[in-house]
């Protein structure tokens, strides 16, 4: 993977087939974990928190309002990032990657979503915890976090 | 003569008062996963704040474990959480004086 980088009015990056179906995979994963959220899972609970910490009702109440409309937008931010990595997830090499603001903005919060959802399942909960050295799911997590720091970064110089 | 202008103010302050009631504020807690690049990002170009600002409340949720990044009446704290929460950021409302 070569990181994003801005180009022209959007921004570029290169990816391994292997990497961009890796993505596609997750963004799927958390599709159909959103399309049926069991009451109670924690990575569900994680990516709709309560917005009301002491006040159980109004968290209810604003659940009622706005989980399905949270978690429509979140399928399909990671629906236009698997859309965006088509091409190099069938591709034989590695492939380059353009993303106008629009996806880019859709990104960056599928990605920030996969990470929180590896996170709950790893039990990452603290500022010092760490994944476990060599357990793939913690690889995965960790170049994550390169990729999209290298489109925040990216989208920094935008604002 | 009155000032008119000092008037009006004060009239406008009364009428904010009587018809908001007291203040709601939006705050971000810390999590162990978000990058403090991203969320930085996500004050300057939701919220409007500068680097220096987004970059001081984002250094806020690390050290202190969370921070206020809004206050104003309740449904515009809720639009605020929501946002946050589009981003992946753990975000709670509650009354400013609580």
């Amino acid at each position: 993977m070569r990181a994003f980088r801005r180009k022209g009015s959007g921004y570029e990056a290169s990816f391994a087939p292997e990497e961009a179906r890796l993505i596609v995979q997750l963004t799927e994963q958390i599709g159909a974990m959103l399309a049926e959220p069991g009451a109670g899972d924690a990575a569900v609970l994680r990516l709709l928190p309560d917005a009301y910490p002491d006040d159980a009702e109004a968290a209810a109440e604003f659940r009622r309002f706005t989980a399905e409309g949270l978690a429509d937008r979140k399928v399909l931010n990671g629906q236009t990032v698997a859309a965006t990595l088509a091409g190099a997830a069938v591709a034989t090499s590695a492939t380059k990657v353009r993303l106008d603001e629009q996806q880019a903005q859709a990104w960056i919060r599928a990605v920030s979503d996969i990470r929180l959802t590896i996170a709950t399942r790893l039990g990452i909960e603290r500022d010092d915890d760490r994944p476990i050295p060599d357990e793939p799911l913690g690889d995965i997590y960790d170049w994550l976090a390169f990729v999209q720091d290298s489109l925040v970064v990216a989208m920094q110089g935008r604002l | 003569m009155p000032d008119l202008l000092e008037d009006v103010q004060l009239d406008v302050d009364h009428a904010e008062q009587t018809i908001l009631g007291s203040p709601w504020v939006t705050i971000v807690w810390n999590d162990p996963v978000n990058l403090m690049s991203y969320v930085s990002y996500v004050f300057r170009s939701y919220f409007g704040f500068s680097q220096k600002e987004a970059d001081r409340r984002m250094m806020q949720v690390h050290a202190e474990g969370r921070a206020v990044v809004a206050t104003g009446p309740r449904e515009e704290m809720e639009r605020h959480v929501e946002a946050m929460h589009d981003f992946g950021l753990w975000a709670t409302l509650q009354k400013a004086d609580e």
